[in-house]
Protein backbone atom coordinates (compact mmCIF):
# COMPACT_ATOMS: atom_id res chain seq x y z
CA UNK A 1 0.00 0.00 0.00
CA UNK A 2 3.10 2.21 -0.27
CA UNK A 3 2.18 3.76 -3.23
CA UNK A 4 -1.36 4.59 -1.82
CA UNK A 5 -0.44 6.09 1.64
CA UNK A 6 2.38 7.96 -0.39
CA UNK A 7 -0.70 9.22 -2.60
CA UNK A 8 -2.92 9.90 0.61
CA UNK A 9 0.00 12.58 1.70
CA UNK A 10 -0.27 14.67 -1.29
CA UNK A 11 -3.71 15.61 -1.22
CA UNK A 12 -4.78 18.85 -1.65
CA UNK A 13 -1.61 19.83 -3.72
CA UNK A 14 -1.27 20.24 -7.51
CA UNK A 15 -0.15 17.17 -9.41
CA UNK A 16 0.24 16.83 -12.94
CA UNK A 17 -1.88 13.00 -14.38
CA UNK A 18 -0.56 12.11 -17.36
CA UNK A 19 -2.94 9.55 -19.07
CA UNK A 20 -2.03 6.74 -21.37
CA UNK A 21 -3.97 8.53 -24.18
CA UNK A 22 -1.25 11.57 -24.05
CA UNK A 23 -3.50 13.81 -22.22
CA UNK A 24 -2.00 15.84 -19.44
CA UNK A 25 -4.62 16.99 -16.53
CA UNK A 26 -3.39 18.91 -13.84
CA UNK A 27 -5.35 19.95 -10.82
CA UNK A 28 -5.51 20.31 -7.31
CA UNK A 29 -5.51 16.31 -5.26
CA UNK A 30 -8.93 15.45 -4.15
CA UNK A 31 -8.32 11.99 -3.30
CA UNK A 32 -6.71 8.31 -3.87
CA UNK A 33 -8.54 5.34 -3.09
CA UNK A 34 -6.92 1.66 -2.75
CA UNK A 35 -7.16 1.25 -6.71
CA UNK A 36 -4.70 4.60 -7.76
CA UNK A 37 -8.01 5.90 -9.23
CA UNK A 38 -7.72 9.33 -8.77
CA UNK A 39 -10.30 12.61 -8.09
CA UNK A 40 -8.76 15.67 -8.99
CA UNK A 41 -10.35 19.53 -8.36
CA UNK A 42 -10.16 22.61 -10.69
CA UNK A 43 -8.65 20.46 -13.42
CA UNK A 44 -7.21 22.11 -17.00
CA UNK A 45 -5.33 20.32 -19.96
CA UNK A 46 -2.07 21.55 -19.98
CA UNK A 47 -1.75 20.67 -23.60
CA UNK A 48 -4.55 23.36 -24.38
CA UNK A 49 -4.10 23.29 -28.13
CA UNK A 50 -4.28 20.05 -28.62
CA UNK A 51 -7.56 19.31 -26.48
CA UNK A 52 -9.35 22.62 -26.17
CA UNK A 53 -12.71 20.94 -25.97
CA UNK A 54 -11.58 20.06 -22.30
CA UNK A 55 -10.22 23.06 -21.26
CA UNK A 56 -11.24 23.06 -17.83
CA UNK A 57 -13.51 20.86 -15.69
CA UNK A 58 -14.39 21.22 -12.00
CA UNK A 59 -14.38 17.77 -10.85
CA UNK A 60 -12.30 15.01 -12.35
CA UNK A 61 -12.29 11.02 -11.60
CA UNK A 62 -9.58 9.00 -13.41
CA UNK A 63 -9.60 5.27 -13.67
CA UNK A 64 -6.30 4.36 -12.09
CA UNK A 65 -5.63 2.05 -14.68
CA UNK A 66 -5.31 4.52 -17.47
CA UNK A 67 -2.91 6.71 -15.68
CA UNK A 68 0.91 6.87 -17.14
CA UNK A 69 2.71 9.05 -15.06
CA UNK A 70 1.89 11.28 -11.89
CA UNK A 71 4.19 14.40 -12.01
CA UNK A 72 4.71 15.22 -8.57
CA UNK A 73 5.49 18.45 -6.59
CA UNK A 74 9.21 18.74 -5.80
CA UNK A 75 7.86 20.08 -2.36
CA UNK A 76 6.17 16.81 -1.82
CA UNK A 77 8.48 14.53 -2.16
CA UNK A 78 10.50 13.73 0.72
CA UNK A 79 13.04 11.08 -0.61
CA UNK A 80 14.78 9.27 2.51
CA UNK A 81 11.33 8.60 3.66
CA UNK A 82 10.37 6.79 0.04
CA UNK A 83 13.88 5.17 -0.31
CA UNK A 84 13.24 3.73 3.26
CA UNK A 85 10.10 2.43 2.40
CA UNK A 86 11.15 1.26 -1.02
CA UNK A 87 14.19 -0.93 0.76
CA UNK A 88 11.21 -2.28 3.25
CA UNK A 89 9.31 -3.38 0.33
CA UNK A 90 12.08 -4.95 -1.23
CA UNK A 91 12.99 -6.76 2.01
CA UNK A 92 9.54 -7.71 2.39
CA UNK A 93 9.11 -9.54 -0.89
CA UNK B 1 -15.41 -7.77 -21.79
CA UNK B 2 -16.31 -5.61 -24.94
CA UNK B 3 -13.90 -2.37 -25.02
CA UNK B 4 -15.84 1.01 -25.69
CA UNK B 5 -19.30 2.17 -26.45
CA UNK B 6 -21.96 -0.36 -27.71
CA UNK B 7 -25.81 -0.61 -28.81
CA UNK B 8 -28.50 -1.43 -26.52
CA UNK B 9 -31.49 -2.55 -27.11
CA UNK B 10 -32.58 -4.66 -24.08
CA UNK B 11 -35.68 -3.50 -22.14
CA UNK B 12 -38.29 -5.00 -19.97
CA UNK B 13 -41.75 -5.32 -20.35
CA UNK B 14 -41.62 -5.79 -24.26
CA UNK B 15 -39.13 -3.49 -25.31
CA UNK B 16 -40.57 0.00 -23.70
CA UNK B 17 -39.11 -0.39 -20.10
CA UNK B 18 -36.43 -0.46 -18.25
CA UNK B 19 -32.85 -1.85 -19.65
CA UNK B 20 -32.32 -5.46 -18.48
CA UNK B 21 -29.72 -6.16 -16.72
CA UNK B 22 -27.37 -9.05 -15.84
CA UNK B 23 -28.80 -9.94 -12.06
CA UNK B 24 -27.69 -13.69 -12.48
CA UNK B 25 -23.58 -12.38 -11.86
CA UNK B 26 -24.98 -9.32 -9.74
CA UNK B 27 -25.75 -6.64 -11.67
CA UNK B 28 -28.11 -3.80 -10.04
CA UNK B 29 -29.44 -0.53 -11.17
CA UNK B 30 -27.33 2.65 -8.67
CA UNK B 31 -29.65 5.12 -9.90
CA UNK B 32 -32.13 6.49 -12.48
CA UNK B 33 -32.02 10.01 -14.15
CA UNK B 34 -34.74 10.81 -16.50
CA UNK B 35 -34.47 13.89 -18.74
CA UNK B 36 -30.93 13.16 -20.07
CA UNK B 37 -29.45 14.27 -23.14
CA UNK B 38 -26.41 12.34 -25.03
CA UNK B 39 -23.53 13.90 -26.94
CA UNK B 40 -21.51 10.79 -28.43
CA UNK B 41 -18.04 12.54 -29.38
CA UNK B 42 -18.72 15.60 -31.59
CA UNK B 43 -21.94 13.98 -33.05
CA UNK B 44 -25.30 15.95 -32.75
CA UNK B 45 -27.22 16.24 -29.35
CA UNK B 46 -29.46 13.69 -28.84
CA UNK B 47 -32.59 14.28 -26.69
CA UNK B 48 -35.17 13.02 -24.66
CA UNK B 49 -33.50 9.57 -23.36
CA UNK B 50 -33.00 8.31 -19.57
CA UNK B 51 -29.89 7.43 -17.88
CA UNK B 52 -29.43 4.35 -15.97
CA UNK B 53 -26.71 3.58 -14.00
CA UNK B 54 -25.61 0.27 -12.85
CA UNK B 55 -22.92 -1.28 -10.54
CA UNK B 56 -21.56 -2.62 -14.09
CA UNK B 57 -22.69 -0.05 -16.47
CA UNK B 58 -23.60 3.41 -17.79
CA UNK B 59 -27.06 2.86 -19.68
CA UNK B 60 -28.67 5.53 -22.00
CA UNK B 61 -31.63 4.57 -23.64
CA UNK B 62 -33.83 7.22 -25.48
CA UNK B 63 -37.61 7.75 -24.68
CA UNK B 64 -38.50 8.75 -28.19
CA UNK B 65 -36.93 5.73 -30.08
CA UNK B 66 -37.31 2.68 -27.73
CA UNK B 67 -35.19 1.09 -30.64
CA UNK B 68 -32.29 3.36 -29.44
CA UNK B 69 -29.78 2.97 -26.82
CA UNK B 70 -26.30 2.43 -25.91
CA UNK B 71 -24.22 1.22 -23.18
CA UNK B 72 -20.54 1.92 -21.72
CA UNK B 73 -19.13 -0.43 -18.85
CA UNK B 74 -17.57 1.18 -16.35
CA UNK B 75 -14.42 -0.84 -17.01
CA UNK B 76 -13.83 1.43 -20.72
CA UNK B 77 -14.84 4.72 -18.59
CA UNK B 78 -11.25 6.03 -18.28
CA UNK B 79 -12.27 9.62 -17.17
CA UNK B 80 -15.50 11.49 -16.21
CA UNK B 81 -15.63 14.62 -15.01
CA UNK B 82 -17.96 17.55 -14.19
CA UNK B 83 -17.93 20.31 -16.96
CA UNK B 84 -19.37 23.39 -16.36
CA UNK B 85 -17.15 25.72 -18.13
CA UNK B 86 -18.99 26.87 -21.46
CA UNK B 87 -15.93 27.52 -22.92
CA UNK B 88 -15.63 23.44 -22.99
CA UNK B 89 -19.11 22.62 -23.45
CA UNK B 90 -21.69 25.26 -24.11
CA UNK B 91 -24.09 23.60 -21.91
CA UNK B 92 -22.84 21.61 -18.21
CA UNK B 93 -22.55 18.31 -18.27
CA UNK B 94 -20.78 14.99 -17.31
CA UNK B 95 -18.06 14.69 -19.26
CA UNK B 96 -16.48 10.58 -19.78
CA UNK B 97 -13.74 9.52 -22.18
CA UNK B 98 -14.26 6.11 -23.42
CA UNK B 99 -11.53 3.27 -23.65
CA UNK B 100 -11.45 1.75 -27.11
CA UNK B 101 -10.13 -1.58 -28.55
CA UNK B 102 -6.72 -0.49 -29.75
CA UNK B 103 -7.31 -1.91 -32.81
CA UNK B 104 -9.17 1.21 -34.30
CA UNK B 105 -7.52 3.51 -33.59
CA UNK B 106 -5.71 3.49 -36.65
CA UNK B 107 -8.73 5.86 -37.67
CA UNK B 108 -9.35 8.67 -35.52
CA UNK B 109 -12.14 10.20 -34.13
CA UNK B 110 -13.35 12.90 -37.07
CA UNK B 111 -14.13 9.67 -38.88
CA UNK B 112 -17.20 9.04 -36.65
CA UNK B 113 -17.65 12.55 -36.59
CA UNK B 114 -17.95 13.15 -39.97
CA UNK B 115 -19.71 10.22 -41.48
CA UNK B 116 -23.60 9.34 -40.86
CA UNK B 117 -22.59 5.27 -40.29
CA UNK B 118 -21.50 5.18 -36.50
CA UNK B 119 -18.71 3.43 -35.37
CA UNK B 120 -20.14 3.11 -31.78
CA UNK B 121 -16.54 1.04 -30.77
CA UNK B 122 -14.74 3.95 -31.67
CA UNK B 123 -16.57 6.82 -29.94
CA UNK B 124 -13.94 7.82 -27.61
CA UNK B 125 -16.11 10.67 -25.71
CA UNK B 126 -19.84 10.85 -24.11
CA UNK B 127 -21.08 13.62 -23.17
CA UNK B 128 -24.31 13.21 -20.52
CA UNK B 129 -26.64 16.35 -19.74
CA UNK B 130 -29.24 16.35 -17.56
CA UNK B 131 -32.23 18.92 -18.25
CA UNK B 132 -31.24 20.00 -14.50
CA UNK B 133 -27.44 20.78 -13.96
CA UNK B 134 -28.14 20.46 -10.10
CA UNK B 135 -27.96 17.02 -10.70
CA UNK B 136 -24.22 17.05 -12.46
CA UNK B 137 -22.71 16.43 -8.37
CA UNK B 138 -24.91 13.87 -7.39
CA UNK B 139 -24.37 11.95 -10.54
CA UNK B 140 -20.93 12.90 -10.79
CA UNK B 141 -20.55 10.90 -7.17
CA UNK B 142 -22.73 7.63 -8.39
CA UNK B 143 -20.37 7.38 -11.30
CA UNK B 144 -17.54 7.53 -8.79
CA UNK B 145 -19.06 4.92 -6.67
CA UNK B 146 -19.62 2.52 -9.54
CA UNK B 147 -16.41 3.02 -10.99
CA UNK B 148 -14.59 1.96 -8.19
CA UNK B 149 -17.00 -1.14 -8.00
CA UNK B 150 -14.98 -1.98 -10.99
CA UNK B 151 -11.31 -2.58 -10.87
CA UNK B 152 -9.21 -3.92 -13.56
CA UNK B 153 -9.43 -7.76 -13.78
CA UNK B 154 -6.91 -10.65 -13.90
CA UNK B 155 -4.90 -9.15 -11.50
CA UNK B 156 -4.64 -12.78 -10.60
CA UNK B 157 -2.11 -14.13 -8.11
CA UNK B 158 0.63 -16.07 -9.47
CA UNK B 159 2.53 -13.17 -11.02
CA UNK B 160 3.19 -11.48 -8.44
CA UNK B 161 6.77 -12.91 -7.96
CA UNK B 162 7.81 -12.85 -11.19
CA UNK B 163 7.09 -8.70 -11.09
CA UNK B 164 8.57 -8.34 -7.64
CA UNK B 165 12.11 -9.99 -9.13
CA UNK B 166 11.81 -8.24 -12.54
CA UNK B 167 11.56 -4.84 -10.92
CA UNK B 168 15.13 -4.54 -9.78
CA UNK B 169 15.10 -0.95 -11.09
CA UNK B 170 13.49 -0.61 -7.76
CA UNK B 171 16.17 -1.02 -6.00
CA UNK B 172 19.63 -0.31 -7.19
CA UNK B 173 21.63 -3.49 -8.15
CA UNK B 174 24.14 -3.29 -4.97
CA UNK B 175 21.01 -2.99 -3.11
CA UNK B 176 19.13 -5.78 -4.21
CA UNK B 177 21.79 -8.24 -4.22
CA UNK B 178 22.51 -6.75 -0.65
CA UNK B 179 19.05 -7.94 -0.20
CA UNK B 180 19.36 -11.45 -1.98
CA UNK B 181 22.28 -12.47 0.27
CA UNK B 182 21.17 -11.73 3.26
CA UNK B 183 17.49 -12.31 3.67
CA UNK B 184 17.45 -12.03 7.50
CA UNK B 185 19.02 -8.47 7.55
CA UNK B 186 15.84 -6.87 7.60
CA UNK B 187 15.59 -3.65 9.51
CA UNK B 188 11.63 -4.34 9.54
CA UNK B 189 12.39 -7.70 10.70
CA UNK B 190 11.57 -7.87 14.39
CA UNK B 191 7.58 -7.89 14.26
CA UNK B 192 4.91 -7.96 12.08
CA UNK B 193 7.12 -8.85 9.33
CA UNK B 194 4.77 -11.17 7.57
CA UNK B 195 2.14 -8.49 7.80
CA UNK B 196 4.59 -6.00 5.77
CA UNK B 197 4.56 -8.68 3.45
CA UNK B 198 1.69 -9.07 2.40
CA UNK B 199 1.58 -5.51 2.36
CA UNK B 200 4.62 -5.21 -0.11
CA UNK B 201 2.70 -7.57 -2.07
CA UNK B 202 -0.37 -6.15 -1.88
CA UNK B 203 1.08 -2.85 -2.85
CA UNK B 204 3.15 -4.36 -5.82
CA UNK B 205 0.11 -6.08 -7.07
CA UNK B 206 -1.60 -2.68 -6.77
CA UNK B 207 1.26 -0.51 -9.08
CA UNK B 208 0.88 -3.69 -11.58
CA UNK B 209 -2.52 -3.04 -12.30
CA UNK B 210 -2.46 0.54 -11.94
CA UNK B 211 0.30 1.38 -14.90
CA UNK B 212 0.28 -2.48 -16.36
CA UNK B 213 3.82 -1.67 -18.03
CA UNK B 214 5.02 1.50 -17.37
CA UNK B 215 5.57 1.50 -13.35
CA UNK B 216 9.54 1.76 -13.23
CA UNK B 217 9.59 5.39 -14.62
CA UNK B 218 7.76 6.54 -11.99
CA UNK B 219 9.58 4.65 -8.96
CA UNK B 220 12.73 5.48 -11.27
CA UNK B 221 11.68 9.33 -10.52
CA UNK B 222 11.40 8.74 -6.89
CA UNK B 223 14.66 7.19 -6.48
CA UNK B 224 16.59 9.29 -8.67
CA UNK B 225 15.03 12.99 -7.52
CA UNK B 226 17.47 12.12 -4.35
Amino acid sequence: MLFFSYFKDLVGREVTVELKNDLAIRGTLHSVDQYLNIKLENTRVVDQDKYPHMLSVRNCFIRGSVVRYVQLPPEGVDVELLHDATRREARGG
Amino acid sequence: MVLGLRNFTERTGDGIGQPVLDTDNGEELMCVQPGVDIVLANRTRESHGTLYVSNKQVIWLSDVDKAKGYAVDFLSVSLHAVSTDPEAYPVPCIYTQIETDPDGYESDNSDSECSDTLDLSRIREMRLIPSDPSQLDSLFEVFCECAELNPEPNEEEGEEHEWIFSADQMVDEEEADYISQNPAHAIGQSNGDHDLAHTVLQSLRMLRRWSMTETTPIIDSVISSK
